[in-house]
């Protein structure tokens, strides 16, 4: 047989074949998995609702969201303070007066 | 009990359509599923897969098709991200080798033996599934939904979502790839035969 007819062999190998069938009891052992799953599934939905989870979860909220405006508060004190030191530095060197007058008219 | 009855029943988790569906389709789903891992073991795993997210999704389930259509898509999916998840473990096997202690022998995976062919075509059988294993995903699926299970090019569009000329293309460069491995395969065992 020369090679081209070999392929051609191999090619309609799977021409005439039956179903390859699943193991015994292939219902059974899927019900288990699914039964398995299931009751998985339950726990870890149990455990979230449970009211001792639920409260802390709520309380850790409220919590960070508190400790997030004192942040932004403290923040706004802070950038008061810089802007009233600023100004004193200013103030100290005349750097506020924007109005001076320059004599023109005087001959040097 | 027809197909539009079987859908409203799953829809309504009942058990026993549920088990009539898993004894009408159970062939069909592990057929094509070994087709595509070529392990039992995988495809009873794939199988598995397949029903239970039949059985969660039956609701979404829009009937535009025929229930066996969107079943073997399902396969085909299943089975396919099986593949992937294999070959992700096996990268991650060869980086523990590499920064290991390199002890550990290399296994290679047998040939696979179809369960279904005839005694006297199972050697070439073989030769054929291992050239199967690196075609080109949608040439892959192509190719064994066609000569595993029977299925029409029509058939095959509509479960693949594309058209029956783009199947055609599929089946005729799977062919192809298929003759040149077969090839290569040949000439490299008549050189060991030296």
């Amino acid at each position: 047989m020369n090679k081209q007819d070999k392929i051609e062999q191999i090619l309609q190998s799977l021409d005439v074949n039956q179903r390859a069938l699943p193991p015994d009891f292939f219902y059974t052992r899927l019900k288990a998995r699914m039964e398995r799953e299931f009751n998985e599934d339950k726990k870890v939905r149990a455990w979230i609702l449970r009211p001792a989870y639920a409260l802390s979860v709520l309380v850790m909220v409220v919590v960070i969201n508190a400790l997030v405006i004192l942040k932004s508060e403290d923040t706004r004190d802070i950038s008061t303070n810089d802007t009233e030191t600023a100004q004193s530095i200013a103030a100290e060197y005349s750097l506020n007066d924007n109005n001076v007058m320059y004599d023109l008219t005087s001959e040097k | 009990m027809n197909e539009l009855e079987l859908i409203q029943r799953l829809r309504t988790s009942d058990e026993a359509a549920f088990k009539f569906l898993v004894e009408n389709y159970q062939d069909r789903v592990f057929n094509t599923a070994i087709g595509i891992v070529q392990n039992a073991e995988d495809a009873e795993d794939v199988a598995q897969e397949v029903f239970i997210q039949v059985f969660r999704s039956i609701h979404s389930f829009k009937a535009e098709s025929k229930l066996s259509t969107w079943i073997y898509r399902i396969t085909t999916t299943r089975a396919l991200d099986h593949l992937r998840n294999r070959k992700s473990k096996k990268r991650f096997g060869l980086l523990q080798r590499l920064f290991g202690e390199g002890n550990e022998t290399l296994y290679e995976v047998p040939d696979f033996n179809h369960p279904g062919v005839a005694l006297d075509r199972k050697e070439n059988a073989a030769l054929l599934f291992k050239a199967i294993k690196q075609l080109p995903e949608n040439q892959k699926i192509a190719f064994t939904l066609h000569k595993l299970e029977d299925l029409s090019y029509q058939e095959i569009s509509e479960v693949m979502q594309t058209s029956v000329a783009a199947v055609e293309s599929m089946m005729h460069r799977a062919k192809q790839n298929l003759k040149k491995m077969l090839t290569q395969g040949l000439e490299k065992k008549k050189k060991e035969d030296k």
